[in-house]
């Protein structure tokens, strides 16, 4: 088994923590009659996985989040390589980043920026950082559930594409 | 020859033909493509294609590689309907006119055209959308407003079409500020599908860029037909002005597409 770490089990979901320990459980059932071990026998038995499964408990970032809007769940992590992520009810959303410049409606001056697209917002880049612009993830989740009103993001949403 | 109308200018009739054509073509493929194929080409062409090139968005070509994709639509819908009269409208969005009539593009802004024209009833379907859903979507005006004459005429006053880095950072750049402020803007305005990667499901995508070229065209006819940038070259990254746009057809680069008295068609 590859080695696992917080943000990969963040990233994929619990399943691979589940199948490593699935796994485990399995292999003791197999070795001997003893009756499988709990949670805490398996995590102790899989180098960091405790650590992932802890992880799984606090975020990383303080601008991480989850939470409710307008009935959707909404899921938002930021990533440490530059690769922010994002989950509506569960589902995927590929996001793409993109320097970009910026015409404030306010008629403030145009300025040159990172932007975050996905298909949903694809004409409308969203800046996320961790000073002006903390609450960026969040402001582009809501932009997409109101998008989506009623419906939930086809499975096309997770697809990556480069600009 | 096709002269290319605003919506406020066109007849009942040459509605009706318009949006009956756009549905032929929906479900009947001629000269090798239907409308789905549009769609095809605006996810794939958004994205850099595996050369490292930007085709459609967000570089010089962003103008031309639309001019030539509207000249494709025209083209099938006068073929499949076998009306060559038949022309892609304009919508001038700082105008009164809105092509959001039930006898036009449906009636319904405000989430699922769930009745009417542009519905499943009617005979529209979806392809490839990034929405779960049946219904093509609209949010006119809520997540962004529509680009004032004033917006316009400050956009078409940037000399300089397009300068290096040739992507969407530039300042001074024709090129990107209407693709900024005017195309992007419009996208956002309209909303649901027309906000998205796939937004060519919404007819309302060739009128706006109908518009977003009849203004390209204004722009040449003041500042120079033969204004593309980057002229003849190696500059990586970008389509320069001999160099074929993809994916049409090989020799339709910027430089073919500069003259739309070569292409056949006109704005009144």
């Amino acid at each position: 088994m590859a080695k696992t770490n917080r943000r990969d089990v963040l990233r994929y979901g619990a399943a691979g923590a589940v199948t490593a320990a699935t796994a485990v459980v399995a292999g003791q059932e197999l070795a001997s009659a003893d009756p499988p071990p709990g949670l805490d026998g398996v995590t102790s038995q899989v180098p960091g996985l405790k650590d992932t499964l802890d992880g799984l408990k606090a975020p990383l970032d303080p601008r991480d989040f989850d939470e409710i809007f307008k009935g959707k769940k909404i899921r938002g992590l930021h990533g440490l390589r530059g690769r922010n992520e994002l989950m509506i009810n569960n589902r995927r959303l590929a996001l793409t980043e993109i320097e970009t410049l910026f015409v404030p409606a306010d008629g403030s001056p145009p300025y040159v920026g990172t932007g975050w697209i996905s298909a949903l917002n694809h004409y409308d880049p969203v800046e996320v950082d961790t000073r002006r612009n903390r609450e960026g993830l969040r402001k582009l989740a809501r932009k997409v559930v109101d998008v989506l009103g009623d419906s939930e993001l086809a499975p096309s949403a997770a697809q990556e594409h480069g600009h | 020859m096709a002269v290319r109308k605003s919506i406020s200018a066109m007849s009942g009739a040459e509605k009706t033909a318009f949006i009956n054509a756009l549905r032929q073509l929906k479900t009947t493929a001629v000269n090798g493509r239907n409308y789905n194929w549009y769609i095809d080409q605006h996810v794939t062409f958004f994205s850099r294609t595996a050369d490292n090139i930007s085709h459609a968005h967000q570089a010089p070509s962003f103008f031309p590689w639309h001019r030539e994709y509207l000249r494709l639509l025209e083209i099938d819908l006068q073929t499949v309907s076998g009306n060559t009269d038949i022309f892609i409208p304009y919508w001038d969005w700082t105008g009164g006119a809105s092509p959001f009539t039930a006898d036009f593009l449906g009636s319904i802004t405000n989430g699922s055209v769930s009745s009417g024209n542009f519905s499943p009833a009617w005979g529209w379907s979806l392809y490839r959308s990034s929405i779960q859903t049946p219904f093509l979507q609209r949010r006119v005006g809520q997540n962004a407003s529509r680009p004032s004459a004033a917006t316009v005429s400050a956009v078409q006053s940037w000399q300089v079409y397009d300068q290096s880095p040739w992507n969407s950072t530039v300042s001074n750049s024709y090129r990107n500020r209407n693709e900024i402020e005017l195309h992007n803007r419009v996208h956002n305005y309209v909303g649901g599908h027309m906000a998205t990667r796939e937004a060519p499901n919404d007819p309302a995508f060739w009128l706006h860029h109908c518009n977003i070229d009849r203004l390209w065209w204004l722009w040449q006819t003041s500042r120079g037909i033969d204004t593309y940038q980057p002229r003849t070259g190696f500059t990586s990254g970008v389509i320069d002005n001999d160099e074929t746009m993809r994916p049409f057809a090989a020799g339709r680069t910027p430089s073919a597409v500069r003259d739309i008295n070569s292409l056949g068609y006109s704005y009144a």
